[in-house]
């Protein structure tokens, strides 16, 4: 599917005494491409960065970048000699240094570094600082400077460890939009982690789900949404619920109703079907099939929590207008348009 | 920062201020009126003293070290069943403090390592009594009667016998000055009985010939020595062939070394300023509430018991009569010295002068 | 960040409503403790005669002004050159044995500058131990003078170069990784990242170490003494110790104040940028140790080196002596009691230095001014006066104007506290500096009072200071000389002056033993304090 990699990661190994360990991490990145780990904490995403990095020498594996073999068997090139741009997460601003030196730090004697140097303050909106020192920026502002700074080499790709987790919410957003431009404009490729799946999901080309130092699932953000792997990968990128399926030798059932699907489920034991808030609708009714226990008002919508008849729950995501209390017994119904997506086990069944 | 915070600032900060004064009371409260339960610590409270004037107690400030004269101090303490309590520091150290303290001085006893520390302190001293004044010789005490010699020792030579044969030592200090003992001489200038001798030089040779000597033997580039000690030390490993020191040091190495040591004491056989006999002394002070006792202290130390002690243990000579030298040592008649009152040893502020003229000391 | 600023500026409000006095008025104690020796030292010059002028200015005054000034220079840049590598290798490198080497490396510390040098004259002077097996292995008859500067420079940097490697390690193993990780991935080597970024952050380490060394030359008696080199400081005891002269040694003290000043001057002057605590790190284990390649033989070479010259050749000599006169050997009963007066002035001391320590080192660090800094400067004036000098300032304060007190354990560790707070506060204040201002906010906005905040947070944060400090307060009055020879009680030794008092006799063996014995005591703290920071 990719022609010409910029990094390419296989069968990545690392063990550590307490976690933070990978184990068989295969994944590339094109160039300009930006790829998203999104994974909880302590998944091993930010070894994998450090890995890359080459601040950590993988057991097993090897890391190519722009085609030259960075680690691998027999081989380890330190990291100061891979030419890999980084943000850290807490920015690890030099102290004592300027702006202007600290965006500076990295560039080389070739004659037109100042050129490069003020071209990269330029782009990241640093000119008017460039004289300040560390201690006297906001959070956002360091932020840049870390970026300025990791760009000024034209590396040949980019790691962000958690890069906006020390900016407050409102910054976020917008630090993000620029970082995403500015990243796009430069066609930088780059890899950055995060625990944050709207910031996977509004940052990356690609989102690479990790899990306990595993590879859960790589793909788009509607990928993973909508079709995904397993139901870690479901319940991490969003609200999933999951309902049992009877199956009988003609009708395929579930707490909702009868589902139509071609494959033949029976001799498959704990299978599930996995439902979206946005895949059902409700109305009340005396009768219903379950209770609302619980409501969040999100503005224009309201997530309602819903008790079935069954003992399962389910969760629904409305238009506010319909307005529901507490307690009230509601009908709950799948929507025309919805495709339905099972599981066996914690895996997800391939239905053609 | 709002109101509220900054008066928990305050509140903090009186804690702090609290538990340091808290703390700082306590200390000072036990660390005062506690006691080693270890060792039996003899009161030098001056208040106590004085309520407790009638039981005999004695407080002595020592330039001598422990090792040296504290079984014999044990010995007095024992026989007269007085209280003793002993300050071990150096002799000018000693000097200086009771300088400082002047008459609040808590001493009734200043007991030197030479002459010298007990003329700084001359003022605070009192006559001490004829009896006691006339068992030593006359030249080993102090003229108007402040202070007494209680041990003699002798001016010496050290060498390396491996390294030169007696017959090629000078017959007097001044040979020293030649150059063929350039770069082989060791000598400690800021040591008080090396001064004891450049004062006897001046009396004995006169203030130019001293300077003369002085700068002689800084031509011949003397190693420089803190103390006697390491100059004995010195000469046995060879670093100087001969070194300017008292006659006692040798014995100790001997006692420990064993008779392989290499080195022996030289008097010089033409005699002079390099053989004069000088002594370790003590004197009462005026502050002093037990002047009986302290006149006993004395009395004890020129006691045949104690000289006796003095020439065997500290391999030192015995200043009154009737007491044998120690075998190991050469009798005091042996050696030529010159017959010289310790007043002629009493211008250290001439001799300190003479040495910062000539550079030995800053 | 933001709250730092915050806190300065509520300092300054705080200090304009007169709320500041519970922390000036027990420092404002410190200070006046401090001045009294320059006050004894004042009145004393003014006794000296006329000529006293020409005696200060002649040209051997000059002399020894310089070579105190070479001695203390040679030495400060000689230990900064031992401590920094060997911090660096221990912390950030895959030198073998590294955590050995952390634990040892400050040992030299607690051997006294007395015994030093004399054993360093035994092993390296004319005819000493280094010379004898040259001779005896290449035929070697001479090797250059250890006398005068060489000695007194390499003793006096082998022993004090820990001064500087505390801080300096305990900087590093602190510091955040990263800011050395982004170096390495903007393209910089180790030699590269080490000398543009990880040295400029550890100058306020550097700085602070190098004063202990700079002033602990400059106050030096016993290495300076037995190795012949004629500083500012030996002339003080000379004219104490041989012509008992007064005002010429007050003189010489106070210009000995003077210079002094001029080493503290310019670290005053000098405020470093930037916080010092850091935010959470990311880092989810220590990153791996910097494999030191071929360069691994040199460094553990220059490891063995160092620790061969200031530990295992003077504690050989002792052992050796100790060994030879083995029936000398003291009683047991002389050893403990001198052990226990040892150990418990010493924990008195450090608790007393450190109690005195805590106000002006919040001071300093939370409402950093002018005044502020005066005052932490001011109780460096101790540490540049000769422990002979402040004991006799003493002697005469205690016994005209308080006599109950004289010659009392009290007026000794009050000695004590004058001579060592810079040691403790030191190792405070760099501690207070790595507290985020906000935790201790925190604590109050959860409801905590004053007292409780500083016994739940502030105190158990402080505590790798507090311990420190303790540990090396407590090994100086183990070892110090001239103030417990004056101010002790009367029949109160210590391991320090029994040494002192066997040596001055030769007694090797004897020497030997306490000296063993002072050196194991001072270590336990020191072990202790390094192996649970490791």
């Amino acid at each position: 599917m990719i022609n010409n990699p910029i990094l390419r990661c296989l069968n990545l190994n690392k063990t550590f005494k307490d976690s933070y360990a990978v184990t068989d991490i295969t994944f590339e990145i094109s160039e300009g491409e930006i790829l998203a780990i999104l994974g909880p904490s302590g998944c091993g995403k930010t070894t994998t960065l450090r890995l890359i990095a080459g601040f950590e020498t993988p057991e097993l594996g090897s890391i190519e970048i722009a085609g030259k073999l960075m680690s691998g068997p027999g081989t380890f090139i330190a990291p100061e000699k891979r030419n890999v741009g980084m943000v850290f997460q807490d920015y690890a601003l030099f102290p004592h240094l300027s702006v202007i030196d600290n965006v500076g730090y990295g560039l080389k004697n070739t004659g037109q570094e100042e050129a490069r140097l003020r071209m990269v303050l330029t782009m990241a909106g640093l000119v008017r600082l460039q004289n300040r020192m560390p201690n006297e920026l906001s959070g956002g502002e360091q932020q840049r400077v870390a970026l300025a700074r990791a760009l000024v080499r034209s590396p040949n790709i980019l790691l962000l460890d958690e890069p906006f987790s020390n900016l407050d919410i409102k910054l976020r957003q917008q630090v993000r939009v620029e970082v995403k431009d500015i990243l796009k404009n430069n066609g930088v490729s780059s890899l950055f982690v995060t625990h944050d799946q709207r910031e996977a999901f509004e940052m990356g080309d690609r989102i690479i789900i990790l899990n306990e130092g595993h590879i859960e699932q790589v793909g788009t953000a509607e990928d993973i949404y909508e079709h995904p792997n397993t139901t870690f990968v479901a319940q991490f990128v969003g609200i999933a619920d999951f309902l049992p399926i009877y199956t009988t030798a003609n009708t395929t059932q579930c707490a909702l109703g009868s589902l139509y699907i071609k494959q033949n489920l029976t001799n498959m034991a704990n299978v599930t079907l996995m439902i979206r808030p946005t895949d059902t609708s409700i109305c009340p009714s005396d009768q219903g099939s379950g209770t609302i226990i619980s409501r969040i008002y999100q503005g224009a919508f309201t997530l309602y929590r819903i008790l079935l008849n069954t003992g399962d729950f389910v969760h629904s995501l409305v238009p506010s207008k319909q307005k529901l209390q507490i307690g009230t017994k509601v009908n709950l119904r799948l929507k025309s348009d919805h495709i339905p997506r099972c599981f066996e086990g914690d895996r997800a069944i391939n239905i053609a | 920062m709002n109101a509220e915070i900054q008066n928990r600032f305050i509140r903090n900060r009186n804690s702090i201020f609290f538990i340091w004064t808290l703390t700082l009371f306590l200390i000072t409260a036990c660390s005062g009126s506690s006691t080693s339960s270890v060792v039996p610590e003899p009161d030098t409270n001056a208040q106590d003293k004085i309520t407790n004037s009638n039981k005999d107690i004695l407080t002595v400030y020592s330039g001598r070290s422990e090792s040296l004269v504290g079984p014999i101090i044990d010995q007095f303490a024992i026989s007269t069943g007085v209280d003793v309590a002993v300050k071990y520091g150096k002799t000018p150290q000693l000097a200086a403090t009771i300088l400082e303290e002047g008459a609040k001085s808590p001493a009734d006893i200043f007991f030197a390592q030479d002459p010298g520390g007990l003329a700084a302190v001359e003022n605070l001293l009192i006559p001490i009594a004829e009896n006691t004044l006339n068992q030593v010789p006359e030249w080993a005490r102090s003229t108007d009667a402040k202070w007494v010699g209680i041990s003699g020792r002798a001016r010496t030579v050290v060498y390396n016998p491996n390294n030169i044969d007696e017959s090629d030592l000078p017959n007097d200090m001044w040979g020293f000055v030649e150059p063929q003992w350039n770069g082989r001489i060791g000598w400690a200038p800021a040591n008080a009985s090396f001064q004891t001798m450049v004062t006897g030089m001046r009396t004995l040779w006169g203030e130019d010939k001293t300077r003369e000597w002085l700068n002689g033997i800084q031509r011949n580039e003397p190693t420089i020595y803190p103390k006697n000690t390491p100059q004995v030390a010195a000469v046995a490993r060879g670093e100087i062939d001969v070194g300017f020191v008292n006659h006692y040091y040798l014995f100790r190495f001997l006692a420990e070394e064993g008779d392989d040591f290499p080195v022996r004491n030289y008097h010089p056989r033409a005699g002079g300023p390099g053989s004069v006999i000088m002594v370790a002394g003590a004197g009462i002070l005026e502050s002093s509430k037990n002047k009986t006792t302290a006149e006993k202290f004395l009395g004890f130390m020129l006691s045949e018991i104690a000289q006796q002690y003095f020439t065997a243990q500290t391999y030192e000579y015995p200043l009154i009569d009737g007491v044998k030298t120690s075998r190991i040592l050469v009798p005091i008649d042996e050696i030529n010295h010159p017959n010289m009152p310790l007043s002629s040893f009493a211008d250290l502020e001439g001799t300190g002068k003479l040495l910062r003229e000539t550079g030995i000391l800053p | 960040m933001k709250s730092l600023i915050d806190s300065k500026s509520f300092a300054s409000k705080t200090k304009q409503n007169g709320s500041m006095w519970v922390l000036w008025l027990p420092s404002m104690f410190v200070v006046i403790a401090m001045s009294l020796p320059l006050i004894w030292l004042f009145a004393r010059s003014i006794d000296a005669g006329s000529d006293f002028w020409d005696l200060v200015l002649r040209p051997r005054t000059l002399s020894i002004m310089l070579r105190s000034i070479s001695l203390v220079i040679a030495v400060t840049i000689t230990s900064a050159l031992i401590a920094v590598p060997m911090a660096w290798l221990t912390t950030r490198t895959d030198l073998p044995y590294r955590k050995l080497w952390g634990i040892i490396a400050p040992l030299p510390l607690v051997i006294p500058s007395y015994i030093g040098a004399f054993l360093v004259v035994i092993a390296l002077g004319p005819k000493g131990l280094l010379q004898d097996g040259l001779d005896l292995v290449f035929g070697i008859e001479q090797i250059p003078s250890i006398y005068g500067f060489t000695g007194a420079w390499l003793t006096l940097s082998l022993l004090s170069y820990p001064y500087i490697f505390l801080p300096v390690r305990a900087t590093l193993s602190r510091m955040d990784r990263s800011i050395e990780e982004a170096s390495h991935n903007l393209g910089k080597g180790s030699w590269s990242t080490f000398k543009n970024i990880t040295l400029p952050l550890l100058k306020p380490s550097i700085t602070s170490g190098g004063i202990l060394v700079a002033l602990y030359t400059l106050t030096d008696f016993g290495a300076v003494s037995i190795l012949h080199y004629e500083t500012f400081t030996w002339a003080v005891y000379i004219q104490f110790e041989s012509m008992i002269d007064r005002s010429m040694a007050s003189i010489f003290s106070l210009i000995l104040v003077l210079l002094a000043i001029l080493i503290l001057l310019p670290t005053t002057l000098y405020s470093n940028k930037g916080r010092l605590y850091r935010n959470d790190p990311g880092t989810p284990t220590l990153p791996p140790p910097i494999p030191l390649g071929k360069w691994r033989f040199i460094a553990t070479l220059f490891c063995i080196i160092v620790i061969l010259f200031s530990l295992v050749i003077p504690m050989s000599v002792l052992t050796y002596w100790l060994v030879r006169g083995f029936e000398f050997f003291p009683s047991l009963t002389n050893i403990l009691t001198a052990t226990w007066n040892t150990f418990s002035i010493a924990i008195i001391a450090s608790i007393m230095a450190l109690v005195s320590s805590i106000p002006i080192a919040i001071l300093a660090v939370r409402y950093p001014n002018s005044w502020t800094k005066l005052l932490e400067r001011w109780t460096y004036m101790g540490f540049a006066l000769p422990g002979l000098v402040i004991a006799l300032a003493l002697v005469f304060f205690g016994s005209q104007f308080a006599t109950p007190l004289y010659q009392t354990r009290t007026l000794l560790v009050f000695g004590y506290l004058i001579l060592f707070i810079p040691g403790c506060l030191g190792s405070l204040q760099s501690s207070l500096e790595q507290i985020n201002p906000r935790l201790e906010e925190a604590a109050r906005s959860l409801g905590s009072g004053g007292l409780k905040v500083f016994l739940s947070i502030t105190l158990p944060l402080l505590r790798p200071g507090i311990m420190s400090g303790l540990a090396l307060v407590f090994l100086l009055t183990a070892k110090e000389l001239p103030a417990t020879l004056i101010l002790a009680p009367i029949g109160f030794s210590t391991l320090a002056t029994l040494i002192w008092s066997n040596a001055s006799e030769a007694f090797f063996a004897q020497t030997a033993a306490y000296s063993l014995v002072l050196i194991l005591l001072s270590s336990l703290p020191m072990i202790f304090l390094i192996s649970k920071r490791t």
